[in-house]
């Protein structure tokens, strides 16, 4: 058979510095999709009107597309505020929003698993609700979205592969890339794949590791 | 001069849904009093007790806090700082060593200094008898232990009267002795308590009043002695009978 190792190979410094896009556009995604999706998910639980608002972002991102979402993003709105928006912000923007919904959603479900029994001695004790919310409910709750979390971040770091539509040179688009010129493309998916497993295999031993360390007391 | 109840319970109704839980229960506790619930599973009593800081909110009735009507719109938070609460499970904040258990109220609710807070914690962890489980996090205590914390979390904001729903009965049998003897150490100090319980030992001994309670209503009061030797209501001998 001839399959060439030397591909795989010699496609890795291109494939990596697309690689470096992929880590670089996930982790910001994941650190604004953590402050919307808080917001939002403590947002979705309040009382009054502003929760619709919420439920309404949460819903429209988790039943639609990513790939749409990204067109909207880059096609759509351009066209309402009169200028482009950079592929890269574009990218940001959407992959931050759509994880930010996720991210709601685990959040919701942590603060909903904290036992009712928390909330009572708190006010027992007359705190305010966001006294309990800071110091009891969140802390707590905090353990458990960690697991959760983690596989969001993995969902993403291999979904982020489709901001490559928008021309973005990540990982994915360095393949096809690569492909263009060696018409390879065996070699140089597996090799663009190995690198997604190392990336998304060491995301979630880091989060066992934390789940494990944090895990004693709760 | 006549001396003001420290609890006052005026027809205190309580419907969940369609369900009346509480249908008129009135009730009048003396400053130092010890007041000690009973009643078969279901009759209210927990609702009672959380109608009193609100933890659930009453149909209709009025309660007085030290001559002061207690409504939620005006001075809700302070009238639960002024009501301890202990609860079957205890409750803890596992997130939380002990120390920080019994001094986030104070600190947070009081706006206490730290170290007057914790140095405040600490006599009040020595009281119940667990100075040296200070840096101790709740899941690496007993069950018996966890209560103790969890009175003194509650005396830490001073209050002027103390709840108890059931302290003992989430303990195995030999942790429940520790617990009863902390309260009644808080009863000889002269402080002013109201406690669900089945322990009817602890009744009789600390009691100043037992109330039967059943289907919503205080069926029977009185001195420990009277009620439990001679129950004047079919439906409290049938209860005595039942677990005496
Ligand atoms: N939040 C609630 N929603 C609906 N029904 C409730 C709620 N809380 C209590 N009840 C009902 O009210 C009734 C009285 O409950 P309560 O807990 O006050 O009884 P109890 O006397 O404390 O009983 P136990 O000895 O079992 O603790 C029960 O029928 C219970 O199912
Ligand atoms: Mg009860």
């Amino acid at each position: 058979m001839d399959f060439r190792w030397d591909l795989v190979w010699s496609s890795m410094p291109l494939l990596l510095e697309g690689t470096r896009l992929t880590v670089q556009l996930t982790a910001i995604a994941v650190f604004f999709g953590i402050i919307i999706g808080t917001v939002a998910g403590m947002t979705r639980l309040s009382r009054g009107p502003q929760r619709i608002v919420a439920a309404v972002y949460i819903d429209f991102i988790r039943g639609t597309p990513l790939l749409v979402q990204t067109f909207i993003v880059f096609y759509g709105i351009p066209g309402i505020i009169g200028r482009p928006i950079p592929a890269y912000w574009a990218a940001v923007l959407a992959l931050s929003i759509n994880s930010g919904a996720y991210v709601a959603e685990i959040v919701r479900a942590g603060i909903q698993s904290i036992d009712k029994g928390q909330t009572e001695a708190a006010l027992s004790l007359g705190m305010t609700g966001s006294q309990i919310m800071r110091h009891i409910i969140l802390p707590q709750a905090f353990l458990r979205i960690i697991p959760p979390l983690g596989n969001e971040f993995i969902a993403l770091l291999k979904d982020s592969s489709l901001v490559s539509v928008i021309a973005l040179e990540e990982l994915v688009r360095k393949g096809q890339i690569i492909i263009g010129r060696t018409f390879r493309p065996f070699e140089v998916w597996l090799a663009v794949a190995l690198i997604y497993l190392a990336m998304t295999f060491a995301v979630s031993r880091l989060v066992n590791f934390t789940e494990k360390r944090m895990k004693i007391h709760a | 001069m006549l001396k003001q109840p420290m609890i006052e319970v005026r027809n205190l109704y309580k419907s969940f849904g369609k369900l009346e839980v509480l249908r008129g229960v009135s009730l009048t506790v003396s400053r130092g009093e010890v007041v000690v619930i009973i009643g078969p599973s279901g009759s209210g009593k927990s609702t009672f007790l959380r109608c009193l800081n609100y933890l659930e909110t009453p149909t209709s009735g009025q309660i007085l806090l030290d001559g002061v009507e207690v409504d939620p719109k005006k001075n809700l938070r302070q009238v639960r700082q002024e009501m301890g609460m202990v609860f079957q499970n205890f409750n803890l904040f596992p997130h939380m060593k002990v120390l920080e258990n019994v001094t986030l109220a104070p600190r947070k609710v009081l706006g206490i200094e730290p170290q007057e807070a914790e140095r405040k914690a600490r006599a009040l962890l020595g009281k119940v008898g667990l100075a040296d489980k200070a840096d101790s996090f709740p899941d690496e205590l007993s069950g018996g232990q966890r209560q103790r914390v969890a009175i003194a979390r509650a005396l830490a904001m001073e209050p002027q009267v103390m709840l108890f729903d059931e302290p003992t009965s989430a303990l195995d049998p030999e942790m429940i002795g520790e617990v009863l003897d902390v309260m009644k150490q808080l009863a000889q100090e002269g402080r002013t308590m109201l406690v669900v319980t089945h322990e009817m030992g602890f009744a009789r001994e600390v009691g100043d009043r037992v109330i039967f309670m059943d289907e919503g209503l205080i069926v029977e009061e009185g001195p420990p002695q009277e009620v439990f030797s001679h129950p004047k209501q079919a439906r409290t001998q049938e209860f005595l009978s039942k677990i005496l």
